[in-house]
């Protein structure tokens, strides 16, 4: 039978999944994406130093990634090197962009997966707010509304969490990181003038000169939002984990891992990042080389060439295509599909053994898991690296404050030259994201960005190969296949962002 | 027929979102408690959007996100909060818009891509569509951010896809229905939210003639910066990261009209200009729209 799993939600923006289900098993899947805007071709022609204001716009999840990645990219194409203030500035703005999508990914956008949230109708305590969710949820249930207890119900028939008090308290938890979240985006506008969409952003730096006032509040933020991570965050994933230990086993991508590593510790273009850049294939790490990055469409709806490099990218839409079912490219390295994401960026560093927390981290909580590190290619191992990926940067973050050099610039005098190329490569929170701008007359002539998503639910490859998530949901086994529960875990576990995915 | 409580709901409701005076005594008392059977039900879709509004909706201080879900309006369906999703959402949008899920107010988030409807689907069926029926249904509209008010980065000059606002798709319809225009790329928190509680305290609030809350948007910022000083002083800005005045590095203040220079963002932290990042004109009708209107201006003798 087929089943359509969209509109999915709890995702940012417009994803559909078409599955065929045989016996149980999903046989078959296919990833849409239902959303196109078109953002290189409005590039085309512009002042360059709007690019990292537009493409901010591509994603108001994860903006500052693809300010940064289009920062890096000028600063090549510029011939410019930032501050040390300057770079330290992004490190701070993007590290705590990671460290709330983190926390709203797990609370907010997976946790009414596994969390069983009719648990607080039996809420005995006294806490206030979870008095004030409790009678609001007896309060709706008692009414004669069409559909009472929007948007936390109704929700999709399955197994969740049987324990009360882990109900409850991740619940509460749920709450608290509605504070969090803020908490983390106040620290990274303190540099960026506001979240979401920084204005503050700029190759070769930022426009705030940091001082101690700027900086002790960062500190104070983060602190908060770290020991949120470590006391509560953590804990209520090991609580998922235990009582879902299947899906450390479900949900497994069947091809390689690249990360283009994220947080340099230094200016220059080609510095050590806190997390490495790398490709794994078959176990092996090898570096990576954006000449190898092409994007297929014949299942995709353009008309324009397909297998393109990135600095060839074409964009000619073609909505009626035959046989193409998605927005969304189908990027491949050298012909591999690969994921990217959490654990891409965990795996990536940890077999090369960049950062020693890192392995510390891996080693400890799959330990505790009774898994090995290949077994992080699932959804639990999703959840997981997005937390030891949140540890780790937080850590940083409040390292990297020290090394601020209160009062000195953190900006550079920009001249935009005549001519010019370069591509910029981070991590944002869903993965490996690479911009790529060229410039002509002092216009920018090209540009292109190949994002996280586009890789993680790129549709089938001219060659018949499936995406990510596509190789990741084939082979599932449902429990009732009208609704797939297993299946909507497993394409949460990959926090899909089809914005940034077809931009 | 409606039942007598059935009548009271939705004549509250209505009420609400029009700010019809002289209610009658019950109506009235319900709408000052906040009677949790008349907030109004926001049908949150998203169109061409990249959920940064959705995002800062969520940074509101006080009242918190949560409060505002559970006291001053019911969250009908959201994408990145819903717990439901598939067939079970779509038959419930499709139960509002149908009418047979009791009144409700359109949110919009996001462009509509009026020459190509394929580049926005829900489910199997086109945004476009949707929002046809939402037209008949609906009690009110608010469009929130750049996009779902003029068509923001997506009906930018290069627009592939017809990507318009929500005025200019309801005035092709006809549409006569109250329309709430909010912008921002991203909206603040607080032009939205405080905007549903005018609604359910007051009722309509008073617009500017571009459809916004004059609360927010009847001012520009430059006419409130705190710099202004500095202009008038002609302490100017000569290059990023300097203090003063930055008119003179194409700060687009005195062309948008905006609270954020008393407001200021993410709970008062800060704001653009307070980091002395020159103003790129988010909240204004105009924001992005010519190729050649670069957000800056430093580098205009190369150009």
């Amino acid at each position: 039978m087929k089943i359509e799993l969209g509109p999915l939600s709890r995702i940012e923006g417009h994803l559909n999944v078409k599955t065929t289900v045989t016996d149980n098993v999903v046989v078959d899947a296919q990833c849409v994406g239902e959303m196109f805007r078109g953002f290189e071709v409005i590039l085309r022609g512009r002042d360059p130093l709007d690019a990292q204001q537009i493409t901010q716009r591509i994603c108001g999840v994860c903006p500052y990634a693809h300010a940064i990645a289009s920062s890096y990219a000028q600063e090549i194409a510029y011939g410019i090197t930032a501050p040390a203030n300057g770079r330290i500035l992004h490190n701070l703005i993007q590290g705590a962009n990671h460290l709330f999508d983190y926390l709203l990914h797990f609370y907010q956008l997976s946790a009414l997966d596994f969390v069983d949230i009719t648990a607080i109708a039996n809420y005995k305590g006294s806490d206030p707010e979870l008095v004030q969710v409790r009678d609001w949820v007896k309060a709706e249930l008692a009414s004669k509304k069409a559909f009472p207890g929007a948007p936390f119900l109704p929700r999709l028939e399955g197994q969740y969490l049987k324990d009360d008090d882990l109900n409850i308290g991740a619940l509460k938890h749920y709450i608290e990181a509605m504070e969090m979240q803020k908490k983390a985006n106040r620290a990274s506008a303190i540099f960026g003038g506001k979240f979401p969409h920084a204005t503050g952003i700029f190759p070769g730096g930022c426009t705030q000169k940091p001082t101690i006032d700027h900086i002790s509040a960062y500190q104070a933020l983060i602190e908060e939002v770290r020991d949120f991570i470590q006391q509560k965050y953590i804990p209520d994933l090991l609580a998922v984990a235990h009582g879902f230990p299947d899906y450390w086993h479900i949900g497994q991508s069947r091809g390689g891992f690249m990360s283009f590593g994220l947080l340099p510790f230094t200016p220059a273009s080609d510095s050590r990042r806190l997390f490495a850049s790398g490709l794994v294939l078959d176990g092996q790490v090898q570096p990576v080389d954006f000449d190898l990055i092409t994007e297929d469409i014949k299942y995709a709806r353009y008309s324009s060439a397909s297998g393109l490099k990135v600095n060839e990218g074409e964009l000619t839409p073609a909505p009626e295509k035959n046989g193409a079912y998605t927005w969304i490219k189908a990027p491949r390295y050298n012909g591999q599909m690969v994921e990217v994401g959490p654990t891409a960026r965990i795996l990536v560093d940890y077999l090369q053994g960049n950062n020693p927390q890192v392995t510390t981290l891996v080693d400890r909580f799959a330990g505790m898991a009774g898994i090995r590190a290949e077994e992080l290619n699932s959804v639990l191992g999703r959840h997981l690296c997005r937390a030891i990926s949140a540890v780790v940067i937080a850590d940083f973050l409040l390292a990297e404050t020290e090394r601020i050099d209160p009062g000195a610039p953190a900006a550079l005098e920009l001249e935009i030259p005549a001519t010019g190329e370069g591509f910029g490569a981070t991590e944002a929170s869903r993965g490996a994201l690479l911009h790529y701008i060229r410039l002509q007359n002092h216009k920018i002539e090209k540009y292109e960005c190949v994002v996280p998503t586009t890789w993680n639910c790129s549709p089938r490859d001219d060659k018949g190969n499936p995406g990510a998530m596509e190789s990741a949901l084939i082979g599932t086994k449902v429990a009732n296949p009208a609704v797939q529960i297993e299946s909507v875990r497993i394409v949460h576990s990959f926090d899909p962002c089809l914005a940034c995915a077809v931009h | 027929m409606l039942n007598r409580r059935e009548f009271l709901t939705m004549a509250a409701a209505l009420c609400t979102a029009f700010g019809v005076s002289n209610l009658p005594e019950p109506v009235a008392a319900a709408l000052k408690q906040i009677d949790p059977r008349t907030i109004p039900k926001l049908l949150y879709l998203q169109g061409q959007s990249c959920s940064g509004c959705s995002i800062s909706l969520l940074q509101a201080k006080e009242p918190s996100p949560l409060t505002l879900i559970t006291r001053y309006c019911q969250l009908a369906f959201h994408t990145d909060l819903s717990a439901t999703s598939g067939s079970q959402a779509m038959s419930l949008i499709e139960r509002y818009l149908a009418g047979q899920a009791g009144p409700y107010i359109l949110a919009l988030e996001g462009a509509i891509p009026e020459k190509m409807p394929a580049a926005c689907m829900i489910g199997d069926k086109s945004l476009a569509s949707l929002l046809e029926s939402a037209a008949k249904t609906m009690t009110a509209a608010i469009a929130i951010g750049a996009c779902a008010c003029d068509g923001g980065i997506p009906g930018a000059e290069g627009n592939l896809t017809g990507a318009i606002g929500l005025p200019e798709f309801f005035a092709q319809r006809h549409s006569k229905k109250p329309l709430i225009q909010i912008r921002g790329c991203s909206v603040h928190p607080d032009w939205v939210w405080q905007t549903v509680v005018h609604l359910v305290k007051i009722g309509m609030p008073a617009l500017t003639e571009a459809g916004s809350p004059k609360l927010f948007f009847d001012r520009t910022i430059h006419e409130t910066c705190p710099r202004y000083h500095d202009f008038q002083e002609e302490i100017f800005a000569a290059k990023l990261g300097d203090s003063g005045c930055l008119f003179k590095l194409g700060c687009l203040g005195p062309q948008t009209k905006a609270d954020c220079s008393s407001r200021w963002w993410n709970g008062g932290q800060t704001w653009c200009i307070n980091v002395n990042a020159p103003c790129i004109g988010c909240a204004s009708p105009l924001f992005a729209r010519q190729k050649d209107m670069p957000f800056y201006r430093m580098n205009k003798k190369k150009a």
